[in-house]
């Protein structure tokens, strides 16, 4: 399991390394994290011949609140995320699904940015970076343009970044009172999921939910969010009945992915229950953020 | 071939390198390290852990060349040959933590890294920071053990200072 | 430290530093490195169009196909054939013209790098014509399919029928039925197979590092296919990471890579990849029992009626059928059975061919058979433990022949309390106590399993002792070791007779140089085997140590005593001499004992050594054990976590009781994951869709819960002196059935927990068939 030949430079900024890859087209890739790429590599399932390494690149690592944002560079670890007390406060969803992402030295390596532009169907960030309706900054030669969230994944392995781009940060809403929950079905800690759920609930002082965002994950090419779901709870006070009812009205038809560790008919079952307590542990914790 | 400069267990190396060798292979191969083992060389099982700049990383998913300057710490820089065994390494031969030996070194980077940072960490830290590295021999639960050895007599001592 | 002690590992202090050597970090200098390019078909016709392009690669030095195998080079032998001629079945080290797996050896690249070899791999031309696969034991064994082979897809098929089957069942209070299958896993050593072979053509000597589990064997076997005598090839077992029954057989790479390093000259270093490993290695335990099972109103189990079938995958290997072998031979386990009938298949499809696992055939058969007997339990209304109680076979029966046999030896078990290891288990346990409360979706659950484990197998072994002038001991074993710590128990086995500290006795095995014959370590046996044959030599050693310290200080043998490494005068301790002394006294050509002869050919002594080899009871000796588990399973979805875990079970002695413990628990946490997790899947097709750690799952430390293990020592074995039952397999061997047992027990009547792995959506939909 070594991988085939390869070239490798490991530019100090975005513009190198971005006229890396305008000089090498498609056969060239960014090495991030690399605890996705790297496996790849070894079995020969990706076969570059440029590897653009962006771990030398200062500007693509940083955590910060910028215009009522929390602003997180592409490179920043997974473990540094995890450790930002930033991020605890203005996203702890993120928080929370990181806990379920790899491990403590898979975490010291792997980056936020690798992983959404990766777009594993069963990986939890994705879900994660949707249930908060993240934006996402990417960087080309003709310069930057923002994506919303609901634009960004678009199949499997696929997202909007365009040949010639590269994901640069990830900016987040802060949404400092709402209440946000995830819930996953794993074989084991740590790995993909087989299916996850994150909750995302603002709640007025009355307690009427005023906005709701449900997220499916590993039920198919990409993350979903449940509009019937959210419309179930939006504008009405949410207690564990209409929590209940609102993880009921998943339709089944949203939950596709059919796979080794997992059937359809064993995702539609479960997909509802961890909606329920997702949506669950988002109530709660709204309650905690309620002033 | 790149020249890749870097420092190894308090020491300067320097080797030449293709771009693809994983950082795992340069560290047996080109520096003779072989307390490094590969299990998988995917990045799952855990063998092949070294601290990075202090930190517990895989080792098989780097590239070596990425290792320029970096600070390395192998389970051979963890205790000196004709030194003792660390407190660590004493309580995982006390609690029988390890059989064949092959995933032996990544664990104990991966709780020295842990210790480092939280020298009184609890059992779901200790798991936690064993969660990525396999053992197909002991059943982890006496590297648990020994871990906690470790833990409690930190804490005794910790407490023995206030 | 003697026999009983908790002596810590003498291994251990390398592994920790990370000072082991393993076959990966040894280095011959001006080596090349073996690359084998593998079949992606399931059953295809392959030609090799072409070479060139290949070997026209920078670096690559050679690449060689069965074209270039020696003329009249034999299949590789089945080396434990049980139920028939496993001739037709055999693998050939490189396929020639088909092949029948994803994984089958096609060609060997030789090249300066790995690298470089996978390189030179990818550029072989070929063409494949698909042939129809045979994915399965149900299409092996359907007329209508394709054969595998000319002599068709079963390998064998066998029969017991021990006492009155049909009229057991025909009148029985209580029967149940129902088909239990168990998933296609493997042993998955956490270090690959390597082999590192060195040639030096001016002395026809070869040199393979890297051999393990039977070195001695296996050397045998290469000198024949080789046409070299033995003595011209020596297998160095070094640091190995794990075996688990799969590491260490004769596969064509143990050909391969010794016959390369013959053929180009120079040292050849083949270091197997984990992704390699899934579809080369042995894989092991898929098979499916039809269990019918009775019992009367009194609650005794009055018959067991089986049909087993094993997919063993496209070849047979040196294991041949053994495992479907012993699970037929021990499925009624330790029930005082008198009618069993049972028809085993070994059927053939185009998977990895199949070898053992840790606990070969038990695992899979203690599931059928203790689930079966729960299911017997439950519907009689009998407390599952007392149901046990009433069916074990007592004390006064044993040794009990079951009256069947595998690898041509009866099955018997030779001793033991089982009620009593059954009562001990249930009380540590808290058999009785009530489980904690059940929350919400997670329901809670109980279970039990008892099994008899067989161990100590296999026909002899050998062991060599030599005491230096210093007092320093060498033992030289025939047994192998893949990290169970046998450097230490040898050394305790010595030490106890000798009285000599273990950290100066050192243990070397593995290595066919240092001693002529070995069995190696298989079945359990080192601590029974090895330890038995160290133990007579030590004897030996002490006998003759004794009678030279009596002809030396010219007092009675029976007047003197070894004590603290020195053989002392009774009551006068000041007249001794340590072994070393004794060992100087005995050096070769030493006048001081034996003047010098007025003729030659005086025997001398031979030093302070003494060589002993010991044979088994055909038998071998079993193991005991009860399995106990507490589970919590979310109803909701399926997950399940094991709470705690208790294994009981008799040894006999314990050589070191805390290597057995760490057997016991780390064998625990194998089975969970053979259990829950770990599956070799298959498409359709016949082709492999695990292939990395990321698919095949391991158990991690969060899936390991408490475990307890009881080891007692109190039924002695009657086959060796120190009374010793091999304990490597009694871990893994009840996990499925407990664990089985007590997801049953927290979803309730009309759960069926038949299929494994125990995956969340097998324990979601057992209550809803058809739903999965």
């Amino acid at each position: 399991m070594k991988p085939a030949p390869f070239d490798y430079v490991a530019p100090k900024t975005i513009e190198d390394a971005i006229a890396h890859l305008n000089r090498h087209g498609s056969d060239a890739r960014f090495l991030a994290g690399g605890q996705s790429l790297m496996p790849m590599l070894a079995l020969r399932l990706a076969r570059p011949t440029l590897v653009i390494d962006l771990n030398r690149i200062e500007t693509l690592s940083h955590i910060r609140m910028q215009g009522g944002e929390l602003c997180i560079g592409a490179m920043t670890r997974q473990g540094a995320v995890l450790d930002s007390n930033l991020v605890a406060q203005h996203a702890p969803l993120l928080q929370r699904v990181l806990r379920e992402v790899g491990h403590p030295p898979t975490r010291a390596r792997g980056t936020i940015g690798g992983s959404l532009a990766h777009a594993d169907p069963a990986a939890e960030l994705p879900v994660a970076a949707l249930a908060l309706q993240a934006r996402f900054v990417i960087r080309s030669s003709a310069g930057e343009r923002i994506v919303a969230a609901d634009d960004f994944f678009q199949g499997m392995f696929e997202t909007a970044i365009q040949p010639g781009e590269l994901l640069t940060e990830i900016r987040i809403p802060s949404a400092a009172t709402a209440g946000s929950g995830f819930e996953e079905i794993a074989l084991r800690k740590g790995d993909f999921a087989i299916v996850s759920a994150a909750a995302w609930l603002a709640i007025a002082k009355d307690g009427t939910c005023t906005s709701a965002r449900v997220v499916l994950g590993s039920v198919g090419p990409t993350p979903v969010r449940c509009p019937a779901t959210e419309a179930h709870l939006i504008g009405k006070p949410v207690n564990a009945v209409a929590i209940s009812a609102a993880a009921e009205a998943i339709p089944e038809t949203l939950i596709e992915s059919d796979s080794l560790n997992a059937s359809r008919a064993y995702r539609r079952r479960i997909a509802p229950v961890l909606t329920r307590r997702a949506l669950t542990a988002a109530l709660k914790d709204a309650g905690k953020a309620a002033p | 071939m790149t020249r890749t400069t870097l420092t190894i267990n308090g020491r300067r190396a320097q080797f030449d390198t293709e771009p693809r060798q994983s950082l795992a292979d340069a560290i047996r191969n080109e520096l003779g390290l072989t307390g490094t083992h590969l299990g998988c060389e995917h990045g799952v099982c855990g063998a092949c852990t070294i601290l990075l700049d202090g930190e517990a990383v895989r080792s098989c998913l780097m590239l070596a060349v990425q290792a320029e300057g970096a600070s390395i710490t192998t389970i051979e820089g963890v205790s000196l040959p004709h030194a003792g065994l660390t407190e660590l390494q004493t309580a995982f031969r006390a609690r029988h933590a390890l059989q064949c030996g092959f995933c032996t070194p990544g664990m104990v980077l991966a709780l020295h890294a842990l210790f480092t940072n939280n020298p009184v960490a609890d059992e779901d830290a200790i798991r936690e920071a064993i969660s990525g590295n396999l053992c197909r021999c002991t059943g982890y639960q006496p590297i648990v053990e020994a871990a906690l050895d470790v833990s409690r007599a930190n804490q005794d001592r910790l407490s023995q200072k206030t | 430290m003697t026999i009983g002690a908790r002596a810590l590992r003498l291994e251990d202090e390398r592994f920790l530093r990370g000072e082991g050597r393993y076959v990966a970090d040894l280095k011959l200098p001006f080596a090349y490195e073996a690359v084998i390019v593998r079949s992606a078909h399931p059953h295809a016709r392959m030609t090799f169009v072409s070479l060139e392009a290949a070997k026209s690669l920078d670096g690559v030095i050679d690449i060689v196909t069965a074209a270039d195998l020696p003329a009249g080079l034999t299949a590789i032998p089945c080396r434990i054939p049980c139920h028939g001629d496993m001739a037709p079945f055999l693998q050939h080290v490189l396929a020639r013209d088909v092949v029948r797996y994803v994984g089958d050896p096609i060609a060997v690249v030789i090249a300066t790098s790995r690298a470089i070899a996978e390189d030179a791999a990818e550029l072989i031309d070929i063409t494949w014509e698909p042939l129809p696969p045979v994915p399965d034991s149900v299409a092996a064994l359907n007329p209508d399919s394709q054969k595998l082979h000319p002599a068709g897809n079963i390998a064998s098929q066998w029969t017991f029928d021990i006492g009155n089957v049909d009229a057991e069942i025909a009148t029985a209070a209580a029967v149940v039925r129902d088909t239990f299958s168990i998933q296609r896993h493997s042993a998955m050593p956490l270090e690959t197979r390597g082999l590192l072979a060195h040639y030096d053509r001016a002395r026809h000597s070869l040199e393979v590092f890297g051999p393990t589990k039977v070195p001695h064997t296996n050397r045998a076997l290469l000198a024949t296919m080789l046409k070299m005598p033995e003595g011209s090839i020596r297998f160095i077992e070094p640091d190995v990471g794990g075996s688990f029954g799969a590491r260490g057989e004769f596969y064509p790479e143990d050909f391969l890579i010794p016959w390369v390093a013959l053929r180009i000259g120079k040292p050849i270093r083949w270091i197997e990849d984990r992704y390699e490993h899934f579809s080369a290695i042995n894989h092991s335990r898929e098979m499916r029992f039809e269990v019918v099972a009775a019992a009367n109103a009194a609650g005794m189990i009055t018959a067991f009626d089986v049909r087993l079938v094993s997919d063993l995958g496209a070849y047979i290997r040196t294991h041949g059928d053994v495992v479907p072998s012993h699970a037929s031979a021990s499925f009624p386990g330790p029930y005082r059975i008198r009618n069993y009938r049972v028809h085993a298949i070994a059927a053939l499809s185009n998977k990895t061919p199949s070898g053992t696992l840790r606990a070969p055939g038990m695992f899979e058969a203690n599931f059928a058979r203790e689930r079966a007997v729960d299911l017997l339990a439950d519907k009689l209304n009998i407390d599952r433990a007392e149901f046990r109680r009433r069916n074990l076979i007592p004390p006064a029966d044993l040794p009990w022949a079951v009256g069947t046999e595998s690898v041509k030896r009866p099955t018997i078990f030779d001793s033991g309390d089982f009620p009593a290891v059954l009562e001990r288990a249930l009380s540590e346990f808290g058999w009785d106590k009530p489980l904690p409360k059940s929350e919400g979706p997670i329901k809670r659950g109980r279970g039990l399993a008892v099994l008899v484990e067989p161990s100590g197998l296999g026909p002899f072994e050998g062991a060599r002792i030599e005491v230096d002038q210093h007092g320093n001991v060498q033992v030289f074993s025939g047994c192998s070791s893949q990290g169970q710590g046998h450097e230490t128990s040898l050394a305790q086995v010595a030490s106890a007779v000798l009285t000599i500290p273990i950290e100066r006795i050192t243990v070397r095995h593995g290595d066919t140089g240092l001693i002529p014959f070995g069995g190696g370590s298989y079945a359990s046996r080192t601590a029974v085997m090895s330890g038995h044959a160290v133990y007579a030599a030590a004897l030996t050693v002490k006998e003759k140590a004794i009678r030279t310290v009596a002809q030396k200080l010219e007092v009675a043998e029976h007047d003197l005593q070894l004590i603290d490494g020195r053989i002392e005068l009774l009551g006068a301790k000041e007249m001794g001499m340590t072994l070393g002394s004794v060992a100087r006294l005995l050096l070769p050509g030493n006048p001081e004992l034996m003047p010098p002869p007025p003729v030659a050919n005086i025997v001398d002594n031979d030093g302070l050594t003494s060589t002993s080899y010991i044979r088994a009871v055909p038998g071998g000796t079993s193991v005991f054990a009860v399995h106990l588990a507490d589970v919590a399973v979310d109803e909701e979805t399926g997950k399940i976590r094991v709470e705690r875990y208790l294994v009981a079970c008799d040894v006999g002695t314990a050589i070191n009781p805390m290597i057995v413990e760490g057997q016991i628990v780390g064998g625990v946490v194998m089975g969970l994951g053979g259990t829950l997790l770990e599956e070799l899947a298959y498409d359709q097709q016949g082709v492999l869709l695990t292939g990395t750690f990321a698919d095949y799952l391991l158990p991690s430390v969060h899936d390991a819960p408490p475990i307890t293990a009881i080891v007692i020592e109190k039924e002695k074995s009657p086959t060796n002196p120190l009374g010793i039952k091999g304990v490597g397999e009694v871990g893994p061997s009840g996990v499925a059935a407990a664990v089985g047992n007590a997801v049953a027990h927290a979803l309730g009547a009309g759960a069926r927990l038949s299929t494994l792995p125990l995956t969340p959506e097998r324990i979601l939909f057992a209550r809803t068939p058809g739903a999965a």
